[in-house]
């Protein structure tokens, strides 16, 4: 099939896609679809690419009333770049005023019909969670999505006031969709993670909660208390914005700055990787073990201080414990439950 | 369950694509069509360089992407030469003429929020009318296909098929024929408008 056809047919899918009826067999479908080649893959992201930019459409829509399409000589660029990219208001006349009131209420009771539909759907299976070595992504009513790293576990909440994920075990990257109405908020081990348009991840061990922001801005409180955590006289430091990872515990509340492209590096598990640079090989070996029910074991202090980088899959254990043999002066011992590493050169 | 595995579709992947990659399509497809006589092929040519920069990156992301993908689509350039498909050597001169120019592979600078905006309303603008409508509604207004459907007066299935030329249409616009250089914006657009007109279907 030419690469026309195939771009016809992921038009197709996408159009689909974006009507009423789509089944989550639908959704098999168009995976089996797109698991067949990269040909169709790399067709479908680049359709998909341009429609979701038309959704920033919206960002010129200021002054033109819902429910009406701007004619082709609205969009003379000028009309709307002409004072430094400010982006000119169109009086409205009364008439259409009124209709806009109309479109309101009628919006409310929509609204207030959606609502309860989300609150039942919500309440009726409101729990998501993923096995050890699983990765999986939850949309939400409101349009945020959720991605679980392995072995996590949440609870969505939605309200109308209120967008409420707990985060009962494990780690998770929220991008969370623009409502300043309703902020969206991440309970964790006695923390409230609070957003409003952004994407950070959670990873909760016990009462330890480390939050690391890659765009945007949220705070952390303390859940209880319902204001921020103690970490010091200044209350700012708890607003953390993007490039700010976050490790709050019940002490107390330590902020590291790190470029975002680290973050993302390191919420590289969303993608099924795990990156480590100049880490040692112990802390490596803990991360691995989250994604696993073999763990690794290291004993011997030598092996454990070894410092690498690399990237891996989080679930080719076996391809990481290969390498290290290759790489490093290391020995797999191989048990059924667990892989001990021992240092090769001075066998015990 | 309300949830999918991240299987075959990787989102950041897909977004890094979207970011490093289809921003130089129009670049890629000068580069393409300038080096290679076939007019008829280059969206083959281009649609095949994809493949082999997406499936790269499906093992470790290229650190500079745009030159990346410029060796990537002479390569392939070059192993289609080999393979003696369709064109002769005379047509296409050696293989040393496929070597990128150093302007080209440089990385570039990325439009800002503003330009983009504009870029995106001139795509919009030069859509064909009713697939125009059906764009806006469908997603600044979001209504539901539906919803489009019995505003305009038309089938459900008339609103998919303007979704599907839509999304095609605003790919072409957005990354195959966006120009940075306001002198030939004009013959860019006017292009598209011909693409457009007979790609117009009946309602």
């Amino acid at each position: 099939m030419d690469s026309r056809q195939i771009e016809e047919l992921a038009s197709q899918w996408l159009a689909r896609r974006d009507g009423a009826d789509w089944s989550d067999g639908n959704q098999a479908e168009l995976q089996a679809w797109l698991n067949r080649s990269t040909a169709h893959l790399v067709a479908f992201v680049r359709l998909e690419a341009a429609w979701k930019q038309a959704k920033r459409l919206k960002a010129l829509s200021n002054g033109v009333p819902p429910g009406e399409v701007p004619a082709p000589e609205q969009w003379q660029l000028t009309r709307f770049f002409d004072k430094g990219g400010m982006i000119e208001q169109r009086p409205r006349s009364p008439a259409r005023g009124q209709g806009r009131l109309l479109m309101r209420v009628a919006a409310s009771v929509l609204l207030a019909v959606v609502g309860a539909i989300v609150w039942y759907v919500s309440a009726v299976r409101p729990d998501h969670s993923t096995p050890v070595g699983g990765v999986a992504s939850v949309p939400m009513s409101d349009g945020s999505k959720v991605t679980l790293n392995t072995d996590s576990q949440i609870r969505i909440a939605v309200t109308e006031t209120e967008r409420g994920v707990e985060l009962q075990r494990g780690e998770a990257f929220f991008e969370v969709a623009k409502d300043p109405s309703r902020p969206f908020v991440v309970t964790a081990g006695g923390k409230r993670v609070i957003a409003v348009g952004t994407a950070f991840s959670v990873r909760r061990n016990g009462n330890d909660v480390q939050v690391a922001i890659t765009e945007g801005r949220v705070r952390i409180e303390d859940a209880n208390e319902r204001q921020p955590v103690k970490g010091g006289v200044d209350e700012k430091l708890l607003t953390l914005a993007a490039g700010s990872v976050a490790r709050a515990t019940d002490d107390g509340v330590l902020v590291q700055d790190k470029p975002v492209p680290e973050i993302e590096s390191d919420l590289s598990w969303r993608t099924g990787y795990l990156i480590f640079r100049d880490v040692a090989l112990a802390d490596a070996v803990a991360e691995f073990n989250r994604y696993t029910d073999r763990k690794l074991v290291i004993d011997d202090p030598a092996v454990a201080t070894i410092r690498l980088s690399g990237k891996f899959r989080s679930t080719q254990f076996d391809a990481f414990v290969r390498l290290l043999e290759q790489g490093f002066p290391v020995r797999a011992e191989r048990a059924d439950d667990r892989i001990v590493l021992v240092s090769s050169r001075h066998p015990q | 369950m309300g949830y999918r595995y991240l299987a075959g579709v990787n989102e950041a992947l897909n977004d890094w694509f979207a970011r490093e990659i289809l921003v130089h399509e129009a670049a890629l497809v000068r580069y393409l069509s300038r080096t290679w006589p076939n007019r008829d092929e280059i969206h083959d040519l281009r649609q095949e360089t994809y493949i082999r920069v997406y499936e790269a990156a499906q093992k470790a992301l290229p650190y500079a992407a745009k030159s990346f993908l410029f060796t990537t689509a002479r390569h392939l350039m070059a192993d289609r030469l080999r393979r003696g498909r369709i064109v002769s050597m005379e047509a296409v001169g050696d293989l040393d003429t496929l070597n990128v120019p150093i302007a080209e592979a440089s990385p570039e600078q990325r439009l800002n929020a503003r330009q983009e905006l504009m870029q995106l309303a001139r795509a919009f603008s030069i859509l064909p009318p009713k697939c125009r409508e059906v764009v806006w509604l469908r997603r600044v207004d979001e209504l539901s296909q539906k919803e489009v459907a019995s505003r305009l007066s038309i089938s459900e299935k008339t609103v998919e098929s303007h979704v599907m030329k839509g999304t095609r249409l605003l790919a072409d616009a957005l990354f195959s024929r966006k120009t940075r250089n306001k002198q030939t914006d004009g013959n860019e657009a006017i292009d598209i408008e011909e693409d457009s007109a007979h790609g117009q279907q009946a309602d």
